[in-house]
Protein backbone atom coordinates (compact mmCIF):
# COMPACT_ATOMS: atom_id res chain seq x y z
CA UNK A 1 0.00 0.00 0.00
CA UNK A 2 1.31 3.71 -0.79
CA UNK A 3 0.84 5.52 2.37
CA UNK A 4 -0.44 9.30 2.54
CA UNK A 5 2.56 11.34 2.58
CA UNK A 6 3.90 11.60 -1.26
CA UNK A 7 0.92 13.59 -3.24
CA UNK A 8 0.53 16.46 -0.54
CA UNK A 9 4.25 16.48 -0.49
CA UNK A 10 4.77 16.92 -4.12
CA UNK A 11 2.09 19.26 -3.58
CA UNK A 12 3.57 21.74 -0.86
CA UNK A 13 7.08 21.89 -2.93
CA UNK A 14 5.83 22.62 -6.30
CA UNK A 15 3.85 25.40 -4.37
CA UNK A 16 6.12 27.43 -2.42
CA UNK A 17 7.36 30.19 -4.63
CA UNK A 18 3.39 31.13 -5.84
CA UNK A 19 2.32 30.50 -1.52
CA UNK A 20 5.34 33.03 -0.78
CA UNK A 21 3.83 35.53 -3.15
CA UNK A 22 0.48 35.59 -2.13
CA UNK A 23 1.46 35.43 1.38
CA UNK A 24 3.84 38.81 0.92
CA UNK A 25 1.01 40.39 -1.31
CA UNK A 26 -1.47 39.52 1.32
CA UNK A 27 0.52 40.40 3.93
CA UNK A 28 0.76 43.68 1.90
CA UNK A 29 -2.21 45.30 1.27
CA UNK A 30 -4.01 43.94 5.03
CA UNK A 31 -0.73 45.54 6.75
CA UNK A 32 -1.56 48.72 4.19
CA UNK A 33 -5.04 48.98 5.18
CA UNK A 34 -4.74 48.48 9.37
CA UNK A 35 -1.63 50.68 9.43
CA UNK A 36 -3.78 53.71 7.78
CA UNK A 37 -6.46 53.51 10.56
CA UNK A 38 -4.79 56.00 12.93
CA UNK A 39 -5.15 58.39 10.37
CA UNK A 40 -8.70 57.71 9.13
CA UNK A 41 -9.40 57.69 13.02
CA UNK A 42 -7.67 61.22 13.11
CA UNK A 43 -9.15 62.54 9.82
CA UNK A 44 -13.29 62.74 11.35
CA UNK A 45 -14.32 59.40 10.34
CA UNK A 46 -17.72 60.26 11.86
CA UNK A 47 -18.49 63.11 9.60
CA UNK A 48 -17.57 61.50 6.27
CA UNK A 49 -19.53 58.59 7.24
CA UNK A 50 -22.73 61.02 8.06
CA UNK A 51 -22.48 61.99 4.42
CA UNK A 52 -22.61 58.55 2.96
CA UNK A 53 -26.16 57.22 2.88
CA UNK A 54 -27.05 54.92 6.40
CA UNK A 55 -28.13 51.75 4.19
CA UNK A 56 -24.33 51.77 2.03
CA UNK A 57 -22.43 52.04 4.88
CA UNK A 58 -24.70 49.24 6.64
CA UNK A 59 -24.32 47.15 3.39
CA UNK A 60 -20.27 47.46 3.10
CA UNK A 61 -20.31 47.33 7.23
CA UNK A 62 -18.60 50.64 7.65
CA UNK A 63 -20.96 51.52 10.43
CA UNK A 64 -18.37 50.37 13.32
CA UNK A 65 -15.41 51.91 11.41
CA UNK A 66 -14.79 54.43 14.19
CA UNK A 67 -13.26 52.19 16.45
CA UNK A 68 -9.92 50.10 15.55
CA UNK A 69 -11.83 46.92 15.72
CA UNK A 70 -14.88 47.73 13.84
CA UNK A 71 -12.39 49.01 10.90
CA UNK A 72 -9.98 45.89 10.91
CA UNK A 73 -13.10 44.08 10.94
CA UNK A 74 -14.80 46.23 8.05
CA UNK A 75 -11.64 46.77 5.69
CA UNK A 76 -9.75 43.82 5.84
CA UNK A 77 -11.22 41.09 7.53
CA UNK A 78 -14.81 42.01 6.31
CA UNK A 79 -13.21 43.15 2.83
CA UNK A 80 -9.89 43.13 1.35
CA UNK A 81 -8.44 40.05 3.24
CA UNK A 82 -11.75 38.07 2.49
CA UNK A 83 -11.90 39.24 -1.26
CA UNK A 84 -8.45 38.35 -2.32
CA UNK A 85 -8.55 34.90 -0.39
CA UNK A 86 -11.47 34.03 -1.57
CA UNK A 87 -10.18 34.91 -5.06
CA UNK A 88 -7.11 32.25 -3.92
CA UNK A 89 -9.17 29.71 -2.66
CA UNK A 90 -11.90 29.28 -5.21
CA UNK A 91 -9.37 29.71 -8.15
CA UNK A 92 -6.79 26.94 -6.40
CA UNK A 93 -9.50 24.88 -5.33
CA UNK A 94 -11.23 24.54 -8.83
CA UNK A 95 -7.27 24.21 -10.10
CA UNK A 96 -6.01 21.35 -7.89
CA UNK A 97 -7.80 18.63 -9.18
CA UNK A 98 -10.42 19.46 -12.02
CA UNK A 99 -7.43 21.97 -13.23
CA UNK A 100 -4.93 19.51 -13.69
CA UNK A 101 -7.45 16.65 -14.44
CA UNK A 102 -8.48 18.53 -17.54
CA UNK A 103 -4.74 19.40 -19.19
CA UNK A 104 -3.96 16.41 -18.25
CA UNK A 105 -1.31 16.81 -15.93
CA UNK A 106 -2.64 14.50 -13.72
CA UNK A 107 -2.70 11.69 -15.91
CA UNK A 108 0.33 10.01 -14.65
CA UNK A 109 -0.43 10.50 -10.96
CA UNK A 110 -4.03 8.74 -11.44
CA UNK A 111 -2.44 5.70 -13.45
CA UNK A 112 -0.18 5.12 -10.35
CA UNK A 113 -0.59 3.03 -7.35
CA UNK A 114 -2.21 5.83 -5.91
CA UNK A 115 -5.82 5.31 -5.08
CA UNK A 116 -8.46 7.47 -5.79
CA UNK A 117 -9.18 8.13 -2.40
CA UNK A 118 -5.33 9.33 -1.24
CA UNK A 119 -5.71 11.49 -4.31
CA UNK A 120 -8.68 13.64 -3.59
CA UNK A 121 -7.79 13.57 0.08
CA UNK A 122 -3.88 14.81 -0.43
CA UNK A 123 -4.96 17.30 -2.74
CA UNK A 124 -7.60 18.53 -0.45
CA UNK A 125 -5.16 18.51 2.51
CA UNK A 126 -2.76 20.93 0.16
CA UNK A 127 -5.36 23.17 -0.34
CA UNK A 128 -6.92 23.40 3.23
CA UNK A 129 -3.00 23.53 4.06
CA UNK A 130 -2.37 26.20 1.45
CA UNK A 131 -5.65 28.68 2.49
CA UNK A 132 -4.24 28.42 6.85
CA UNK A 133 -1.14 29.51 5.90
CA UNK A 134 -2.37 32.87 4.02
CA UNK A 135 -4.96 33.07 6.77
CA UNK A 136 -2.34 32.84 9.51
CA UNK A 137 -0.13 35.47 7.02
CA UNK A 138 -3.74 37.98 7.16
CA UNK A 139 -3.44 37.08 11.24
CA UNK A 140 0.25 37.80 11.82
CA UNK A 141 0.90 41.37 10.03
CA UNK A 142 -2.80 42.43 11.51
CA UNK A 143 -1.51 41.48 14.92
CA UNK A 144 1.77 42.56 14.73
CA UNK A 145 -0.11 46.26 13.90
CA UNK A 146 -2.46 45.94 16.41
CA UNK A 147 0.33 45.45 19.10
CA UNK A 148 2.71 47.50 17.53
CA UNK A 149 0.69 50.93 17.08
CA UNK A 150 -1.55 49.68 20.27
CA UNK A 151 -4.28 49.70 18.51
CA UNK A 152 -6.14 47.76 21.25
CA UNK A 153 -8.26 45.32 19.11
CA UNK A 154 -8.74 42.11 21.45
CA UNK A 155 -6.15 38.77 20.48
CA UNK A 156 -9.02 36.98 21.28
CA UNK A 157 -11.11 38.28 18.69
CA UNK A 158 -8.94 38.68 16.58
CA UNK A 159 -7.60 35.03 16.79
CA UNK A 160 -11.30 33.75 16.74
CA UNK A 161 -12.01 35.85 13.86
CA UNK A 162 -9.12 34.42 12.24
CA UNK A 163 -10.40 30.80 12.82
CA UNK A 164 -13.60 31.88 11.37
CA UNK A 165 -12.22 33.15 8.49
CA UNK A 166 -10.24 30.00 7.91
CA UNK A 167 -13.16 27.75 7.78
CA UNK A 168 -15.28 30.35 5.58
CA UNK A 169 -12.16 30.68 2.90
CA UNK A 170 -11.65 26.91 3.73
CA UNK A 171 -15.70 25.86 2.60
CA UNK A 172 -15.07 28.47 -0.59
CA UNK A 173 -12.36 26.54 -1.59
CA UNK A 174 -13.58 22.95 -1.13
CA UNK A 175 -16.78 23.82 -2.70
CA UNK A 176 -14.49 25.05 -6.00
CA UNK A 177 -12.51 21.58 -5.48
CA UNK A 178 -15.72 19.23 -4.75
CA UNK A 179 -17.61 20.99 -7.79
CA UNK A 180 -14.57 19.81 -9.88
CA UNK A 181 -13.92 16.84 -8.68
CA UNK A 182 -17.39 16.06 -9.47
CA UNK A 183 -17.41 17.08 -12.68
CA UNK A 184 -13.64 17.13 -14.09
CA UNK A 185 -14.41 20.77 -15.60
CA UNK A 186 -12.31 23.47 -14.13
CA UNK A 187 -14.62 25.90 -15.34
CA UNK A 188 -17.64 24.68 -13.91
CA UNK A 189 -15.69 24.42 -10.55
CA UNK A 190 -14.57 28.22 -10.65
CA UNK A 191 -18.43 29.17 -12.01
CA UNK A 192 -20.22 27.19 -9.24
CA UNK A 193 -17.93 28.29 -6.20
CA UNK A 194 -17.69 31.95 -7.41
CA UNK A 195 -21.44 32.51 -7.95
CA UNK A 196 -22.29 31.22 -4.34
CA UNK A 197 -19.35 33.20 -2.88
CA UNK A 198 -21.14 36.27 -4.67
CA UNK A 199 -24.76 35.24 -4.03
CA UNK A 200 -23.44 34.65 0.03
CA UNK A 201 -21.83 37.83 0.11
CA UNK A 202 -25.08 39.87 -1.21
CA UNK A 203 -27.23 38.02 0.70
CA UNK A 204 -25.37 38.82 3.61
CA UNK A 205 -24.90 42.72 2.79
CA UNK A 206 -28.14 43.28 1.90
CA UNK A 207 -30.11 41.43 4.07
CA UNK A 208 -30.37 42.95 6.83
CA UNK A 209 -30.65 46.52 5.12
CA UNK A 210 -34.05 44.82 3.90
CA UNK A 211 -35.29 43.75 7.08
CA UNK A 212 -35.02 39.61 5.93
CA UNK A 213 -33.02 38.53 8.28
CA UNK A 214 -33.04 34.70 6.62
CA UNK A 215 -30.71 36.01 3.89
CA UNK A 216 -28.11 36.14 6.21
CA UNK A 217 -29.00 33.39 7.91
CA UNK A 218 -28.45 31.34 4.96
CA UNK A 219 -25.03 32.78 4.20
CA UNK A 220 -21.68 31.20 4.77
CA UNK A 221 -20.30 34.76 4.42
CA UNK A 222 -22.58 35.78 7.25
CA UNK A 223 -21.54 32.66 9.44
CA UNK A 224 -18.42 34.13 9.08
CA UNK A 225 -19.36 37.63 9.53
CA UNK A 226 -22.55 39.04 9.92
CA UNK A 227 -21.82 42.69 10.34
CA UNK A 228 -17.96 42.70 11.65
CA UNK A 229 -16.20 39.35 11.94
CA UNK A 230 -13.71 40.45 15.04
CA UNK A 231 -16.13 42.55 17.24
CA UNK A 232 -18.53 39.91 17.52
CA UNK A 233 -16.67 37.28 18.74
CA UNK A 234 -17.28 32.94 18.85
CA UNK A 235 -20.35 32.20 17.66
CA UNK A 236 -20.17 28.53 18.37
CA UNK A 237 -23.20 27.21 16.06
CA UNK A 238 -21.90 29.50 13.05
CA UNK A 239 -18.40 27.97 13.41
CA UNK A 240 -20.23 24.36 13.39
CA UNK A 241 -22.24 25.45 10.14
CA UNK A 242 -19.08 26.50 8.27
CA UNK A 243 -17.55 23.29 9.60
CA UNK A 244 -20.68 21.07 8.77
CA UNK A 245 -20.93 22.48 5.02
CA UNK A 246 -17.29 22.16 4.63
CA UNK A 247 -17.36 18.56 5.98
CA UNK A 248 -20.36 17.28 3.78
CA UNK A 249 -19.63 18.81 0.40
CA UNK A 250 -16.46 17.04 0.65
CA UNK A 251 -17.72 13.73 1.40
CA UNK A 252 -20.17 14.47 -1.62
CA UNK A 253 -17.24 15.16 -3.56
CA UNK A 254 -14.86 12.27 -2.82
CA UNK A 255 -18.18 9.95 -3.21
CA UNK A 256 -18.11 11.33 -6.39
CA UNK A 257 -14.60 11.30 -7.25
CA UNK A 258 -14.32 7.63 -6.24
CA UNK A 259 -17.15 6.12 -8.95
CA UNK A 260 -17.19 8.47 -11.97
CA UNK A 261 -15.18 8.15 -15.35
CA UNK A 262 -12.07 10.33 -15.35
CA UNK A 263 -9.93 12.03 -17.59
CA UNK A 264 -12.59 12.56 -20.19
CA UNK B 1 -1.36 -21.33 -13.82
CA UNK B 2 -0.88 -17.74 -14.31
CA UNK B 3 -3.73 -15.69 -15.39
CA UNK B 4 -3.55 -13.60 -18.84
CA UNK B 5 -2.01 -9.87 -18.84
CA UNK B 6 -4.57 -8.51 -20.34
CA UNK B 7 -8.46 -10.28 -20.83
CA UNK B 8 -11.26 -8.55 -21.72
CA UNK B 9 -14.82 -9.34 -22.45
CA UNK B 10 -18.04 -7.77 -24.04
CA UNK B 11 -16.49 -4.37 -22.52
CA UNK B 12 -18.99 -1.75 -23.67
CA UNK B 13 -18.27 1.73 -22.54
CA UNK B 14 -20.73 4.80 -23.02
CA UNK B 15 -20.29 8.10 -22.65
CA UNK B 16 -23.75 9.28 -22.13
CA UNK B 17 -25.66 8.28 -25.27
CA UNK B 18 -22.82 7.81 -27.42
CA UNK B 19 -21.44 4.27 -27.64
CA UNK B 20 -17.69 4.04 -27.48
CA UNK B 21 -17.08 0.60 -27.23
CA UNK B 22 -19.87 -1.89 -28.72
CA UNK B 23 -18.65 -4.91 -26.90
CA UNK B 24 -14.74 -5.12 -27.15
CA UNK B 25 -12.89 -9.06 -26.39
CA UNK B 26 -9.64 -8.91 -26.22
CA UNK B 27 -6.98 -11.23 -24.85
CA UNK B 28 -3.03 -11.00 -24.13
CA UNK B 29 -1.06 -13.57 -23.12
CA UNK B 30 1.84 -12.89 -20.59
CA UNK B 31 5.34 -11.95 -22.04
CA UNK B 32 3.15 -11.06 -25.17
CA UNK B 33 4.17 -8.31 -27.92
CA UNK B 34 0.70 -7.21 -28.92
CA UNK B 35 -0.23 -4.25 -31.14
CA UNK B 36 -3.53 -2.73 -30.79
CA UNK B 37 -4.54 -0.72 -34.61
CA UNK B 38 -7.00 0.97 -35.48
CA UNK B 39 -7.88 4.13 -37.04
CA UNK B 40 -8.34 7.47 -34.53
CA UNK B 41 -12.00 7.76 -33.02
CA UNK B 42 -11.81 3.58 -33.01
CA UNK B 43 -12.03 3.30 -29.34
CA UNK B 44 -8.23 2.62 -28.61
CA UNK B 45 -7.75 5.09 -26.05
CA UNK B 46 -11.34 4.33 -24.29
CA UNK B 47 -10.04 0.70 -23.88
CA UNK B 48 -7.05 1.65 -22.67
CA UNK B 49 -8.57 3.76 -20.23
CA UNK B 50 -10.57 1.09 -19.38
CA UNK B 51 -7.57 -0.93 -18.17
CA UNK B 52 -6.03 1.52 -15.75
CA UNK B 53 -9.54 2.25 -14.36
CA UNK B 54 -9.67 5.96 -15.03
CA UNK B 55 -13.08 4.76 -17.09
CA UNK B 56 -15.26 2.67 -15.67
CA UNK B 57 -17.18 0.15 -17.91
CA UNK B 58 -20.57 0.23 -18.85
CA UNK B 59 -20.56 -3.50 -19.23
CA UNK B 60 -18.22 -6.24 -19.55
CA UNK B 61 -15.24 -7.70 -17.50
CA UNK B 62 -11.41 -6.31 -17.80
CA UNK B 63 -9.09 -8.48 -16.33
CA UNK B 64 -5.04 -7.43 -15.81
CA UNK B 65 -2.78 -9.32 -14.68
CA UNK B 66 -5.32 -11.38 -13.03
CA UNK B 67 -7.50 -8.39 -11.29
CA UNK B 68 -11.13 -8.18 -11.88
CA UNK B 69 -12.08 -5.47 -9.29
CA UNK B 70 -9.58 -2.59 -10.51
CA UNK B 71 -11.74 0.00 -8.86
CA UNK B 72 -10.40 -2.02 -5.78
CA UNK B 73 -6.90 -2.69 -6.48
CA UNK B 74 -5.02 0.35 -7.25
CA UNK B 75 -2.24 -0.85 -5.95
CA UNK B 76 -2.39 -3.56 -9.09
CA UNK B 77 -0.94 -0.20 -11.53
CA UNK B 78 2.32 -0.74 -9.78
CA UNK B 79 3.01 -3.83 -11.62
CA UNK B 80 1.88 -1.55 -15.15
CA UNK B 81 3.83 0.89 -17.08
CA UNK B 82 1.89 3.63 -18.90
CA UNK B 83 2.73 6.18 -21.87
CA UNK B 84 0.11 8.55 -22.89
CA UNK B 85 -0.60 9.40 -26.03
CA UNK B 86 -0.86 13.17 -25.33
CA UNK B 87 1.15 13.73 -22.40
CA UNK B 88 0.66 17.18 -20.43
CA UNK B 89 3.04 17.54 -17.04
CA UNK B 90 3.28 19.95 -14.54
CA UNK B 91 5.87 22.81 -15.27
CA UNK B 92 8.04 24.16 -12.53
CA UNK B 93 9.51 21.14 -11.70
CA UNK B 94 12.64 19.58 -13.53
CA UNK B 95 12.30 16.06 -15.33
CA UNK B 96 14.19 14.77 -12.07
CA UNK B 97 12.05 15.83 -9.72
CA UNK B 98 8.95 15.20 -11.91
CA UNK B 99 10.42 11.59 -12.42
CA UNK B 100 11.53 11.22 -8.40
CA UNK B 101 7.54 12.10 -8.03
CA UNK B 102 6.77 9.18 -10.27
CA UNK B 103 8.96 6.52 -8.29
CA UNK B 104 7.58 7.74 -5.01
CA UNK B 105 4.12 7.40 -5.81
CA UNK B 106 4.92 3.66 -6.65
CA UNK B 107 7.21 3.89 -3.26
CA UNK B 108 10.44 4.56 -4.71
CA UNK B 109 10.40 1.57 -7.84
CA UNK B 110 12.52 2.65 -10.47
CA UNK B 111 14.71 5.37 -8.70
CA UNK B 112 17.87 3.69 -9.68
CA UNK B 113 17.09 3.63 -13.13
CA UNK B 114 16.07 7.60 -13.88
CA UNK B 115 19.85 8.27 -14.71
CA UNK B 116 20.42 5.40 -16.87
CA UNK B 117 17.56 5.99 -19.13
CA UNK B 118 18.00 9.72 -19.29
CA UNK B 119 21.29 9.03 -20.58
CA UNK B 120 20.19 6.67 -22.87
CA UNK B 121 17.35 9.24 -24.64
CA UNK B 122 19.75 12.24 -24.05
CA UNK B 123 17.58 13.76 -21.83
CA UNK B 124 18.60 16.75 -18.98
CA UNK B 125 16.57 16.08 -16.13
CA UNK B 126 17.79 19.45 -14.27
CA UNK B 127 15.52 21.46 -16.69
CA UNK B 128 12.26 22.85 -15.99
CA UNK B 129 9.37 20.40 -17.82
CA UNK B 130 8.40 23.97 -18.91
CA UNK B 131 11.33 24.52 -21.34
CA UNK B 132 11.16 21.58 -22.85
CA UNK B 133 10.51 20.33 -26.46
CA UNK B 134 7.56 18.36 -26.58
CA UNK B 135 9.97 15.20 -27.72
CA UNK B 136 11.61 15.88 -24.37
CA UNK B 137 8.35 15.69 -22.58
CA UNK B 138 7.59 12.61 -24.31
CA UNK B 139 10.96 11.12 -23.00
CA UNK B 140 10.00 11.84 -19.41
CA UNK B 141 7.06 10.21 -20.30
CA UNK B 142 8.55 7.29 -21.32
CA UNK B 143 11.44 6.78 -18.54
CA UNK B 144 8.24 6.68 -16.10
CA UNK B 145 6.76 4.06 -17.78
CA UNK B 146 9.45 1.95 -18.27
CA UNK B 147 11.94 2.81 -14.85
CA UNK B 148 10.15 0.30 -12.33
CA UNK B 149 10.42 -2.39 -15.05
CA UNK B 150 6.88 -2.89 -14.99
CA UNK B 151 5.29 -6.81 -15.67
CA UNK B 152 2.52 -4.93 -17.87
CA UNK B 153 3.66 -1.73 -20.59
CA UNK B 154 0.46 -0.02 -21.94
CA UNK B 155 2.21 2.48 -24.71
CA UNK B 156 -0.92 4.64 -26.13
CA UNK B 157 0.37 5.46 -30.01
CA UNK B 158 3.75 5.90 -28.44
CA UNK B 159 5.79 7.19 -31.31
CA UNK B 160 3.20 9.86 -32.33
CA UNK B 161 5.63 13.52 -31.61
CA UNK B 162 8.66 11.31 -31.36
CA UNK B 163 11.48 11.82 -33.65
CA UNK B 164 12.53 9.18 -36.13
CA UNK B 165 15.89 8.21 -34.11
CA UNK B 166 13.91 8.82 -30.78
CA UNK B 167 11.61 6.01 -31.63
CA UNK B 168 13.60 3.42 -32.98
CA UNK B 169 15.26 3.87 -29.17
CA UNK B 170 11.52 3.18 -27.62
CA UNK B 171 11.14 0.52 -29.77
CA UNK B 172 14.20 -0.70 -28.68
CA UNK B 173 13.52 -0.24 -25.02
CA UNK B 174 10.57 -2.27 -25.62
CA UNK B 175 11.77 -4.94 -27.35
CA UNK B 176 14.37 -5.71 -24.53
CA UNK B 177 11.56 -5.42 -21.73
CA UNK B 178 9.66 -8.33 -23.50
CA UNK B 179 12.65 -10.01 -23.66
CA UNK B 180 13.12 -9.60 -19.64
CA UNK B 181 9.58 -11.12 -19.74
CA UNK B 182 7.32 -8.11 -19.98
CA UNK B 183 4.03 -7.98 -21.42
CA UNK B 184 3.76 -4.94 -24.42
CA UNK B 185 0.30 -3.93 -25.05
CA UNK B 186 1.07 -0.92 -27.93
CA UNK B 187 -1.32 0.86 -29.63
CA UNK B 188 -0.81 2.48 -33.01
CA UNK B 189 -2.86 3.65 -35.85
CA UNK B 190 -0.36 2.61 -38.02
CA UNK B 191 0.31 -1.09 -38.30
CA UNK B 192 3.83 -0.29 -39.39
CA UNK B 193 4.73 1.85 -36.42
CA UNK B 194 3.42 -1.41 -34.27
CA UNK B 195 4.92 -4.44 -36.88
CA UNK B 196 8.36 -4.13 -35.75
CA UNK B 197 7.80 -5.21 -32.09
CA UNK B 198 4.26 -6.84 -32.10
CA UNK B 199 3.60 -10.57 -33.21
CA UNK B 200 0.33 -10.33 -33.06
CA UNK B 201 -2.51 -7.25 -33.28
CA UNK B 202 -6.13 -6.75 -32.93
CA UNK B 203 -7.83 -3.97 -35.06
CA UNK B 204 -10.18 -2.47 -33.37
CA UNK B 205 -12.62 -0.68 -35.85
CA UNK B 206 -16.25 1.28 -34.39
CA UNK B 207 -15.74 0.46 -31.12
CA UNK B 208 -15.17 -3.72 -32.23
CA UNK B 209 -12.65 -5.66 -32.10
CA UNK B 210 -12.72 -6.99 -36.12
CA UNK B 211 -10.16 -9.32 -36.20
CA UNK B 212 -6.48 -10.64 -34.06
CA UNK B 213 -3.98 -11.64 -36.61
CA UNK B 214 -0.43 -12.49 -36.17
CA UNK B 215 1.08 -9.28 -37.95
CA UNK B 216 3.09 -11.27 -40.78
CA UNK B 217 -0.41 -12.72 -41.83
CA UNK B 218 -1.56 -9.39 -42.17
CA UNK B 219 0.95 -7.29 -43.63
CA UNK B 220 0.73 -10.23 -46.39
CA UNK B 221 -2.99 -10.20 -47.23
CA UNK B 222 -2.60 -5.99 -46.75
CA UNK B 223 -0.08 -6.18 -49.62
CA UNK B 224 1.81 -3.77 -51.69
CA UNK B 225 1.15 -1.02 -54.08
CA UNK B 226 3.46 -2.20 -56.74
CA UNK B 227 4.57 0.09 -59.91
CA UNK B 228 6.57 -1.02 -62.94
CA UNK B 229 7.96 1.20 -65.39
CA UNK B 230 9.38 -0.66 -68.36
CA UNK B 231 11.62 0.83 -70.92
CA UNK B 232 8.87 0.16 -73.77
CA UNK B 233 5.32 0.10 -73.74
CA UNK B 234 4.28 -3.31 -73.16
CA UNK B 235 2.45 -5.69 -76.22
CA UNK B 236 -1.15 -7.56 -75.69
CA UNK B 237 0.43 -10.01 -74.72
CA UNK B 238 3.73 -9.43 -72.16
CA UNK B 239 0.30 -7.18 -70.63
CA UNK B 240 -1.85 -10.12 -70.12
CA UNK B 241 0.71 -12.56 -69.25
CA UNK B 242 2.03 -10.00 -66.62
CA UNK B 243 -1.27 -9.09 -65.20
CA UNK B 244 -2.02 -12.66 -64.24
CA UNK B 245 1.11 -12.64 -62.24
CA UNK B 246 0.60 -14.62 -58.44
CA UNK B 247 -1.29 -12.29 -56.53
CA UNK B 248 -1.38 -9.38 -58.36
CA UNK B 249 -4.94 -7.84 -58.25
CA UNK B 250 -6.12 -4.35 -59.37
CA UNK B 251 -4.11 -4.05 -62.34
CA UNK B 252 -4.05 -1.29 -64.74
CA UNK B 253 -1.23 -1.15 -67.40
CA UNK B 254 -0.96 2.41 -69.44
CA UNK B 255 1.64 2.46 -72.64
CA UNK B 256 5.33 1.37 -70.08
CA UNK B 257 3.80 1.79 -66.83
CA UNK B 258 2.16 -1.31 -64.94
CA UNK B 259 0.26 -0.22 -61.72
CA UNK B 260 -1.68 -3.27 -59.07
CA UNK B 261 -1.65 -4.40 -55.84
CA UNK B 262 0.46 -7.30 -54.43
CA UNK B 263 -0.19 -9.77 -52.38
CA UNK B 264 2.56 -12.21 -51.23
CA UNK B 265 5.81 -12.59 -52.23
CA UNK B 266 7.05 -10.55 -55.05
CA UNK B 267 9.26 -13.28 -56.84
CA UNK B 268 7.18 -14.32 -59.82
CA UNK B 269 5.98 -10.83 -60.67
CA UNK B 270 9.69 -9.60 -60.57
CA UNK B 271 10.86 -12.87 -62.77
CA UNK B 272 8.32 -12.12 -65.43
CA UNK B 273 8.98 -8.74 -65.31
CA UNK B 274 12.62 -9.00 -65.86
CA UNK B 275 12.05 -10.44 -69.31
CA UNK B 276 11.76 -6.88 -69.98
CA UNK B 277 13.73 -3.78 -69.48
CA UNK B 278 12.74 -2.24 -66.04
CA UNK B 279 13.36 1.59 -65.43
CA UNK B 280 11.46 2.03 -62.44
CA UNK B 281 10.24 -0.45 -59.62
CA UNK B 282 8.47 0.48 -56.62
CA UNK B 283 6.19 -1.30 -53.66
CA UNK B 284 4.87 0.33 -51.10
CA UNK B 285 3.16 -1.50 -48.45
CA UNK B 286 -0.67 -0.43 -48.09
CA UNK B 287 -1.33 1.42 -45.18
CA UNK B 288 -3.86 0.52 -42.51
CA UNK B 289 -6.29 2.82 -43.63
CA UNK B 290 -7.02 0.77 -47.00
CA UNK B 291 -6.97 -2.38 -45.11
CA UNK B 292 -9.71 -0.93 -42.53
CA UNK B 293 -11.64 -0.54 -45.80
CA UNK B 294 -11.74 -4.42 -46.60
CA UNK B 295 -13.21 -4.48 -43.59
CA UNK B 296 -15.31 -2.24 -44.67
CA UNK B 297 -16.55 -3.98 -47.97
CA UNK B 298 -16.95 -7.18 -45.99
CA UNK B 299 -20.80 -8.31 -45.81
CA UNK B 300 -20.19 -9.22 -41.94
CA UNK B 301 -19.47 -6.20 -40.78
CA UNK B 302 -21.69 -4.46 -43.05
CA UNK B 303 -24.75 -4.96 -40.74
CA UNK B 304 -24.39 -3.42 -37.61
CA UNK B 305 -22.67 -0.12 -38.46
CA UNK B 306 -25.10 3.16 -37.19
CA UNK B 307 -23.10 4.81 -34.65
CA UNK B 308 -19.98 5.01 -36.43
Amino acid sequence: MIAAPPILAQLLRERRRPLATWALALAGVCGMYTSLYPYMAGANLDAMLEALPKGLVEALGYDQIGTAAGYVGSATYGLVALALLLVFAIGRGAAILAGHEESGALELELTSPASRAAIYDQRLAALWLEVVLLVAAVYAVTLAFDLGQELGISIADLSIATLQLALVIGLFGSLALVAGAATGRKGIALGVAAAVAVVSWMFNAIGPTLDLEWMARISPIGWYMADNPVTRGFHPVDALLLVSASALLIALGRRRFLRRDLMT
Amino acid sequence: MAARAIEIQGLVKDYGAFRALHGVDLAVERGEAFGFIGPNGAGKSTTIRCLLDLLRPTAGVVEVLGVRDLAAHPELRARIGYLPGELTMPGQQTGRELLRYFASLRGGAGLDRIEPLADRFGLALDRPVRGLSKGNKQKIGVIAAFMHAPELLILDEPTSGLDPLLQQELLALARESTAAGATLFISSHILSEVEAVAARVAILRAGRVVEVAEVRALRERAGQHVLLRFAAPLDDEAARALAEAPGLSEVTIEGDELRGLLRGPPDRLLKMAARHEVLRWSAVDRNLEELFLDHYRQPSAAGDEGAG
